[in-house]
């Protein structure tokens, strides 16, 4: 699935590079690069994921607790970007 | 901000390649190497540098964990706890980078620098750590099959405290700079808590993601990331580890380490003088 992410994210970022660079399709070239780019952060997000299922359903509550702490601290630095962009 | 052009693009996929391939070789991520030709070389301001190298460090740890080798040898449990200690430090980090001066992490970065080389220098020797295979992991340690030797390695995990603490301040140091923290966590792990080289190097792979991600998201928010040049660097880093893995095995790691220690020791200088000015 790591690979899946990664993979996925380098065509779109391949992809969108080289539409930038020909200075054609100007608009899908930027979503492209930029879905590329959140596909790539994303990816170690839904890893944590996938590991608090793993845990949960073995009924590991110690590890489920620990990998939840750590989503919540990724989705603490979107939040603190996004709180940041404000202020400034 | 720079402005992308097919020249710049090349560059930054050359240079990424280079780091890529470094990294493989010698277990570094690439970040070490990429920031400062960014930030030196190309005249980027450090923030950008960083979240450029953020991505790329991101990338080359999922390629890493989703091999079929790294599989075996991550220690998931030890490294999502660590990931608890990691992830705290790098959104201090990644805030913090927001907040102070270019001078000010550009001279971090070569104090930095300096130390990673000396603790690459100290450790051209190291080797496995093997113990009885029937012993008792534990809830943290692990156990795995090592082709070289035959048998399965067991080991426990020691001294949690130092290596949470060390990983908290690897977190901050990689939001901060840009890099991936590695450097700090492999000899932690290695030297101080029992594990053996490779689960070390391929635990902390697995763990730089996750840092790497809290980290690039704050860059990323504040629209100091530049896409498409990332995509030219993320693809550079790729070519290069992929080609590092496979043609790296007969390199003498002993000669190259001694090489990246004087490299990293001129960047360190070069960094801090520039930080400095």
């Amino acid at each position: 699935m790591l690979r899946a992410g990664v993979i996925t994210s380098s065509i779109s970022l391949g992809a969108g590079l080289l539409l930038t660079l020909t200075g054609t399709a100007a608009a899908l070239a930027d979503l492209l690069l930029h879905g590329g780019v959140i596909v790539l952060l994303a990816t170690p997000v839904i890893r944590v994921l996938v590991s608090i299922s793993e845990y949960a359903q073995q009924r590991d509550w110690k590890f489920t607790l620990l990998t939840l702490v750590v989503l919540v601290e990724l989705l603490a630095s979107a939040v603190a970007a996004l709180l940041f962009n404000r202020r400034l | 901000m720079p402005v992308v052009t097919p020249a710049l693009a090349l560059i930054i996929f050359v240079a990424g390649a280079v780091a890529g391939s470094l990294g493989a070789l010698l277990g570094l991520g690439g970040g070490i190497f990429l920031v400062p030709f960014l930030n030196l070389g190309l005249r980027f301001p450090i923030t950008a540098a960083a979240a450029i190298s953020l991505t790329t460090v991101i990338a080359t740890s999922s390629s890493v964990s989703a091999g079929r080798a790294g599989k075996q040898l991550i220690n998931i449990r030890l490294g999502m706890l660590l990931e608890v200690a990691t992830a705290g430090g790098s959104l201090l980090g990644g805030v913090t980078a927001q907040m102070l001066a270019q001078s000010t992490l550009q001279k971090l970065f070569g104090v930095i620098s300096a130390i990673v080389a000396v603790i690459m220098l100290s450790r051209l020797q190291r080797r496995n750590v093997m113990l009885d295979p029937s012993a008792d992991p534990g809830i943290l340690g692990g156990r795995y099959y090592e082709d070289e030797s035959g048998g399965t390695v067991t080991y426990r995990v020691k001294r949690l405290p130092v290596a949470l603490v060390a990983s908290f301040i690897a977190g901050n140091l990689s939001s901060l700079l840009g890099i991936g923290g590695g450097f700090i966590k492999v000899p932690v792990l290695n030297a101080w808590c029992g594990v053996p080289m490779r689960a070390a190097a391929a635990t902390s792979a697995f763990m730089i993601g996750v840092t790497a991600t809290a980290g690039a998201v704050i860059y990323y928010g504040q629209g100091q990331l530049v896409p498409a040049l990332a995509a030219a660097a993320v693809l550079g880093v790729q070519l290069g580890s992929w080609s590092g893995m496979r043609f790296g095995q007969r390199a003498s790691a002993r000669w190259l380490k001694l090489l990246l220690a004087i490299v990293l020791f001129l960047i360190s200088v070069l960094m801090f003088m520039r930080g400095v000015a």
